[in-house]
């Protein structure tokens, strides 16, 4: 089904349903297959990370998800299997979002996509899990259903997001040449827990995981001796548990060896630990810039 | 009709793989994960670690793998009334689950069981008869 393409224009709203919305559009839907959506980077957000173009594949398949179950039940992020990482879209970048989807019940969807921009991939992601939890608990299916009809008629006004704090760290005295510690202070209050979610706010996992990629830019930049290096695949992210506004985290970033079928010199794996108990992992990988792995 | 066994060699053909899934998807030592293991109490096993597992084990194995399998198969034909009442299994529904999870030592079937407690008791050996029965579904629908 292609849907109607013409773009509202009515002035972009704030808090829910945009200060964490990265799906201004839905184009297409072929079932419960296959979803195609769209999202303009406002031009006055310079911090757009991975992570949340990530997010925005999420949220499209997100959508899929909650209509396709009536708006019961919501994914939540669960696991990212292998996320490659091509080029860092631009503000005022349109990211052209396509998801296929494997299976969708009430327990899990499980999905791949990619993101382009201007024909180009700037991002796929693979073997990606989303837990199902009880749609109620987070935000009011009333108004998710009618979001959801404006996003596949014709679209919402883009340009609501107004850019999120870059995550604050604190280096802990623990660490040691290849294994960093630092501590993130969530933020008690922020815009984007409006939308992330309005009935219970969580800290997204995208925001986390753009925490611990500065802590792996570093461990990596030290084994690479200066070298300039880029971020070329996340694997094996898992989110374990939420994390609450206010909440203080010990992020973990050690630098291993990588396994010999793998491209990249420098891998580093991550762990985010809140009271003691580990609520997030990931490896990521880094190859010199200019090579091609 | 009842299921045809599943042998001792049928289990430890698919363990090795299973233990290596396991070990990924669980962050620890592949020695670590022994046959007869309590995932939960032995290995610290979370939901989201059964969700992980199942995924990479329909990967490693190519199988499908329907969610809420293992407990549907304990259930078979009974109702689910019969199973479980108020989220405590029944006397019938526990002496399916011993039938059903034979691995499990007696001792660990501590009474009265509650239905979201049933995980506890899952072993490596639970999910490699996972395997073997996906398998065995697989090949019966050609």
């Amino acid at each position: 089904m292609v849907l109607n393409t013409a773009r509202a224009s009515s002035a972009a709203p704030t808090g829910r349903f945009a200060a964490f919305s990265f799906v201004d559009q839905i184009t297409q839907i072929q079932g419960v297959t296959r979803v195609c959506g769209l999202y303009t980077i406002p031009v006055n957000v310079e911090h757009f990370p991975s992570s949340l173009v990530a997010e925005a594949l999420g949220q499209l398949a997100a959508w899929v998800a909650m209509s396709t179950l009536g708006f019961s039940h919501r994914p939540v992020a669960a696991l990212a299997g292998d996320t490659k990482i091509f080029s860092l879209p631009k503000p005022g970048d349109t990211l052209e979002l396509i998801i296929d989807i494997e299976s969708c019940d009430v327990e899990s969807i499980v999905y791949r996509g990619h993101a382009l921009v201007d024909g180009h991939k700037v991002l796929e992601l693979a073997d990606t899990v989303g837990s199902m939890l009880d749609m109620s608990e987070f935000d009011d299916p009333v108004a998710l259903a009618a979001d959801f009809v404006l996003l596949t008629a014709g679209g919402r006004a883009i340009g609501a997001f107004k850019g999120v704090p870059r995550p604050s760290l604190t280096d802990l005295p623990e660490s040691t040449l290849g294994h960093l510690q630092a501590q993130l202070a969530v933020p008690a209050q922020a815009a984007f827990f409006e939308d992330h979610f309005p009935r219970r706010p969580v800290f997204p996992a995208t925001l986390l995981l753009d925490a611990l990629l500065q802590l792996a830019v570093r461990v990596a930049a030290q084994a690479a001796s200066g070298k300039t290096l880029r971020l070329t695949r996340i694997t094996n992210v898992k989110v374990r548990a939420f994390t609450t506004p206010g909440a203080s985290l010990v992020l973990s970033a050690l630098l291993a060896a990588p396994g010999s079928d793998e491209l990249e010199p420098y891998m580093v794996k991550l762990t985010a630990q809140g009271e003691g108990k580990t609520i997030a992992g990931a490896k990521m990988y880094f190859a010199l810039a200019g090579d091609t792995a | 009709m009842a299921e045809a066994v599943i042998t001792k060699e049928e289990i430890m053909a698919v363990f090795p793989t299973v233990q290596k899934t396991m070990a990924d998807a669980l962050g620890c030592d592949v020695d670590d994960i022994k046959l007869d293991v309590s995932l939960i109490e032995g290995l610290d096993a979370e939901s989201i670690d059964f969700l992980d597992m199942v995924f990479r084990l329909e990967r490693a194995f190519k199988i499908k793998v329907p969610r809420g399998k293992i407990i549907e198969d304990v259930r078979g034909d009974m109702a689910v009334t019969d199973f479980e009442q108020g989220g405590v299994v029944t006397d019938k529904g526990v002496a399916r689950l011993r039938e059903y999870l034979s691995e499990i030592d007696e001792s660990r079937f501590k009474l009265p069981m509650r239905v979201d407690h049933i995980a506890r008791l899952y072993t490596p050996e639970t999910f490699c008869k996972l395997v073997i029965r996906a398998q065995r579904a697989s090949q019966a629908a050609g």
